[in-house]
């Protein structure tokens, strides 16, 4: 039942990609230059969000927290529309990966303060940072009314984002960085298992709390920080996501996490592929991952009770 | 007796006689008291193309408050601003007193339902043809008391567009594409101002229709229409438009027809004004280069 159940979403997966990929006979070169990149940015942006936010609702032992609850992504899309509203749209993804960076220098700060480093001190120091850069956001919204839809592209989410064949490179760059950093996520997935119960246990059992708590928060903000200065801010996916996976194979880290990168990956580039064809209109994706993924969800509470 | 009681019944019967007839009169009198003196009109402009139109009609000086857009004429800059296009500052605006505030479509309906709220009298012009643009400077002029100069200035304006439109029809029409954004892609359909601009100096808009006047494309359909000529407003450099991926092989981007604001001033043809016969003829240029460089 488990291997046919597997099997069913392995092909259901590789069915969208085709799909994706061949919808609507691209030529040969639309489909090297123009939706092969797209494909790749799409699914590794729903491969962090599924497995940050599993990471995050375990060391935040919080079923509410999600990859943008610590401010990273507020930051990140300041310093993205920033560079978009001063007309330098090149320098996007660098100025929101450089938001993503002081942010997270930011709550490092807020929640390390006198010897802490403790959930609660992370989460609110995280929750006032972002509050204070979507304050920013709202006010370069305000100032530069003219340039809403580069604001909207950053604030629901853009997976369609034109690369220079230099930006590419980068891209594919950054993106094997992301994967190596994935990796080693699933890496800490015994321990932060461990985490989740009191710290004084795991202390005591020899784990290093409060440095492995540091090690994650670095490391996931700078995942965070890379997918919100290319596809800005998706929202659903990195919340939802790993209680999905969590209905179906457990509590288990070790389970959890690789299939919340898999069905985060693959439910974005549904959604993506749904944005794109549904109406004339491209909508923005990050209306679609809510507007499907809430009913779903709900169904599945409803079936699991 | 009794005639001296009719007597005071027809003296009170003729003293509310009186009274109602000199109320009468005073009514009448007032109604043709002489009109008062018109006040001096005092004029905001919110849209820089109205502004155009207005300077255009010799109304400059008669203009108290602008918008940070409003740069040309030159005239315009020792004019108070009232804030940006988007973000008008009410309580300046308040202060200068306006007789009538000239507005824009977009997000300035906002503004004017606000103000009209306030009394104040708010005319909002957005010409999305060139028949449009005609008719808004005939009703400017009549708003303005400056019928005849609406008049003659629409008259030049359609001598020389239809000077333009004889020359484009020559013209073998090349494809168009015009960007005004890069992340997320954008263009302009036939249905907006400059789409029918584009399409009026001889060219062929490689989206005549879309959803809106100003919407989301898709890259791959910019590849598949392969334009000839490129205009891009999107702030984005010639450089990096040619190394995006997948474009090398679009004609224009081949063969170096690619275009930015350094060549053609956007307020030229964005603008729904006098100037667009400038607008218009540099497009021609543009076209007629690249037909010129197409005769073997």
């Amino acid at each position: 039942m488990k291997a046919l159940r597997l099997s069913l979403l392995i092909i259901a997966a590789i069915a969208i990609g085709i799909i994706y990929l061949a919808w609507g006979k691209p030529s040969g070169l639309i489909l090297t230059q123009v939706r092969i990149p797209r494909l790749l940015l799409t699914l590794l942006t729903g491969m962090v969000l599924g497995g940050v936010g599993s990471v995050y609702q375990l060391m935040l032992s919080n079923p509410l927290a999600e990859p943008y609850i610590l401010g990273i992504s507020s930051g990140s899309a300041f310093g993205s529309i920033l560079m978009g509203v001063l007309g330098l749209s090149l320098l996007m993804p660098i100025g929101g990966f450089a938001g993503a960076m002081v942010t997270m220098f930011l709550v490092w700060g807020l929640a390390g303060r006198g010897g802490g480093f403790d959930r609660s001190r992370l989460l609110i120091g995280g929750v006032i940072t972002g509050m204070f850069f979507a304050a920013g956001i709202s006010l370069l919204m305000y100032l530069f009314l003219k340039d809403t839809v580069v604001i909207l592209g950053t604030l629901m989410g853009n997976l369609g984002r034109i690369f220079t064949i230099g930006e590419y490179r980068v891209f594919l760059g950054l993106a094997a960085l992301s994967l190596a950093l994935l990796f080693w996520l699933y890496s800490q997935s015994s321990t932060l298992d461990i985490m989740s119960g009191s710290d004084l246990y795991a202390g005591s059992v020899g784990i290093k709390v409060s440095s492995l708590r540091k090690r994650v928060f670095v490391l996931s903000s700078i995942l965070i920080g890379i997918t919100v200065a290319y596809a800005g801010i998706i929202g659903f996916v990195g919340l939802i996501v790993p209680h999905v996976a969590r209905f179906y194979v457990g509590p288990s880290q070790k389970k959890v996490y690789p299939l919340s990168l898999f069905i985060g990956a693959f439910f974005l580039l549904l959604c993506d592929f749904i944005a794109q064809n549904i109406t004339v209109l491209e909508l923005p994706v990050g209306v679609i991952t809510s507007a499907i993924g809430c009913p779903f969800f709900m169904w599945l509470m409803l079936k699991k009770s | 007796m009794t005639t001296n009681k009719f007597a005071c019944r027809l003296s009170s019967g003729l003293k509310i006689l009186l009274i109602l007839l000199s109320i009468a009169m005073l009514l009448l009198i007032s109604s043709c008291k002489p009109k008062e003196t018109p006040k001096e009109e005092r004029y905001v402009v919110l849209s820089p193309e109205v502004a155009e139109i207005m300077a255009a009609l010799d109304l400059t000086d008669k203009i108290v408050g602008l918008t940070a857009e409003c740069t040309y004429p030159s005239e315009f800059a020792s004019i108070p601003k009232v804030g940006k296009f988007g973000t008008i500052r009410k309580e300046a605006m308040l202060k200068l007193e306006p007789t009538v505030v000239f507005a824009a479509g977009l997000e300035q309906e906002a503004i004017a339902e606000e103000l009209q709220k306030l009394n104040i009298k708010v005319v909002s012009v957005y010409p999305q043809s060139l028949e449009e643009m005609y008719a808004a400077i005939t009703n400017i002029g009549a708003i303005t008391g400056t019928e005849q100069r609406a008049k003659a200035l629409n008259e030049e304006l359609k001598a020389s567009i239809a000077a333009i439109q004889k020359k484009a029809a020559k013209l073998a029409k090349p494809k168009v594409y015009l960007e005004i954004y890069r992340n997320p892609l954008m263009s302009v359909s036939d249905d907006s101002f400059v789409g029918t601009i584009l399409e009026t100096a001889g060219g062929d808009n490689i989206f005549p229709t879309l959803e809106r006047e100003y919407a989301r494309v898709k890259p791959e359909d910019v590849i598949n229409a392969a334009p000839d000529i490129i205009i891009c407003y999107s702030r984005d450099s010639i450089k990096n438009i040619v190394s995006r991926k997948g474009w090398q092989d679009i004609p224009a981007i081949k063969n170096g027809y690619i275009y930015t604001h350094k060549e053609i001033n956007p307020d030229l043809i964005l603008r729904a004004g006098p100037r667009i016969t400038l607008g218009l003829n540099r497009l021609y240029d543009l076209y007629a280069a690249w037909e010129k460089d197409q005769r073997p």
